[in-house]
């Protein structure tokens, strides 16, 4: 198998879902990991705001609840993010996209203030809507070649994927796995608790550079 | 050339476009909401028209993450919606309001980061606005330039799939990057640089 990835080091198959990983996607793999792990260990960090022309400053407190479900949210972030890199099958890699969509939004929810709730209902919806593309997407290719393994899509044998297919992923992609697609992205970064906020951005590259490897396939 | 399958895919898409043309006329936070559950469907339909034991298999985790974002997004609604009104002091903000300089400053900064272009550049001219409105308060309409950034990015991904899908016209597709990343980062900047509390609705 000739890809983008590489040779895949080694192929785990439970029946139909299979797991592989190639130098490529154990890159990336490995930059997951290694980044829920500093988010487990870290301590959340207190937003400091400054009052302009004095010394004054503020720095906001962050609840203990607050912290502990949204270093939850992102190590579930980190491991939907890994399951994305590692998976072999086209729906489950949509899955796993769509779970970062959901962990991204809990990851920002958690703050208690209201433009950063209101921005992450706005990124929710975006995110909800981002799912009709994806798994649109997922159906459209196992419609027409008959595969979902990525392994087989990628020895050749099956029929093309229509372009409209890959379109659709990335699309559904973009929507949910990359925050950005929204307006004031910026704002909802203004939540206080860096670790936890960075893991949105993270997942968002490592689940983009894996779907650039996925739609080369096929 | 039109077999049953194209047929009930080109239905399913247009269903979805009717549902996503709702989405973009509705404000409504609530009502979008429902909406989006609407349009939710004809994804699952593009799955059933599978047709095979797959398809089954298929709606079944697509439906399960539909409805989790649904509940998760309805949560966070009946938050937002129940914290209006928790009193927050501003912080005091002691500058110069309505003098001239720092608007040729500000404006000095936007028209070098513009020549400037890209990272640099967004960054450059962000810092220019930054300082207009740290010396004009924070009083400005936020909604331009949330508008801005958004436009921004859509040029910017809009320039990462044309790099993906038709590789001949890279040179268009790297100058939309650029102006969408000067623009982002300009934006992104000046919406931090209005960051002072949560007093702000």
């Amino acid at each position: 198998m000739s890809s983008i990835g590489g040779v895949p080091f080694y192929i785990l198959e439970f029946g139909d879902e299979l797991v592989y990983f190639t130098p490529y996607t154990i890159t990336l793999f490995l930059l997951a990991l290694v980044f829920t792990v500093l988010v487990i260990l870290s301590r959340p960090e207190r937003q400091v705001d400054i009052a302009f022309g004095g010394d004054a400053y503020t720095t906001k407190q962050i609840s203990v609840d607050e912290m502990r479900f949204r270093r939850f949210m992102s190590i579930a972030c980190g491991l939907a993010s890994m399951g994305a890199m590692v998976t072999g099958d086209i729906f489950n890699f949509t899955l796993f996209t769509a779970m970062v969509g959901i962990t991204n939004v809990g990851i920002v929810a958690a703050v208690k203030s209201p433009h950063v709730q209101n921005a992450a209902y706005q990124y929710g919806l975006v995110a909800l809507s981002a799912t009709v593309p994806l798994f649109g997407a997922a159906a459209v290719y196992a419609a027409s070649t008959g595969s979902l393994s990525m392994i087989e899509l990628a020895r050749g044998t099956l029929p093309a994927v229509p372009i409209i297919a890959k379109a659709l992923l990335v699309i559904g992609v973009i929507g949910e796995g990359m925050a950005p697609f929204y307006a004031a992205k910026a704002e909802m970064f203004r939540a206080p608790g860096a670790p936890y906020v960075i893991m949105c951005s993270l997942s968002s590259l490592v689940i983009f550079l894996r779907v650039v490897e996925v739609v080369m396939l096929g | 050339m039109w077999g049953e399958y194209s047929i009930g895919l080109l239905l399913v898409l247009v269903s979805g476009v009717i549902g996503f043309v709702a989405l973009a006329i509705e404000t409504d936070d609530l009502h979008r909401l429902l909406l989006l559950d609407l349009v939710e469907i004809s994804s699952l339909g593009i799955i059933a028209l599978l047709g095979t034991d797959l398809a089954e298999a298929l709606v079944l985790p697509g439906l399960t993450v539909g409805i989790a974002e649904l509940l998760a997004l309805s949560q966070i609604y009946i938050t937002k919606e129940r914290l209006k009104d928790k009193p927050v002091k501003g912080l005091n903000i002691e500058v110069i309001r309505k003098a001239d300089a720092p608007v040729v400053i500000s404006a000095f900064l936007v028209v070098y980061g513009l020549i400037l272009s890209g990272f640099t550049g967004g960054g450059v001219a962000g810092l220019g606005l930054v300082f207009f409105f740290m010396s004009r308060g924070y009083q400005e309409d936020l909604n331009m330039l949330e508008m801005a950034s958004g436009i921004s990015w859509a040029i910017w991904i809009f320039a990462f799939f044309v790099f993906m899908f038709l590789p001949q016209y890279w040179f268009v597709a790297l100058m939309c990057a650029a102006v969408g990343i000067v623009l982002k980062v300009t934006v992104k900047m000046s919406l931090v640089g209005t960051m002072w509390g949560e007093h702000r609705e």
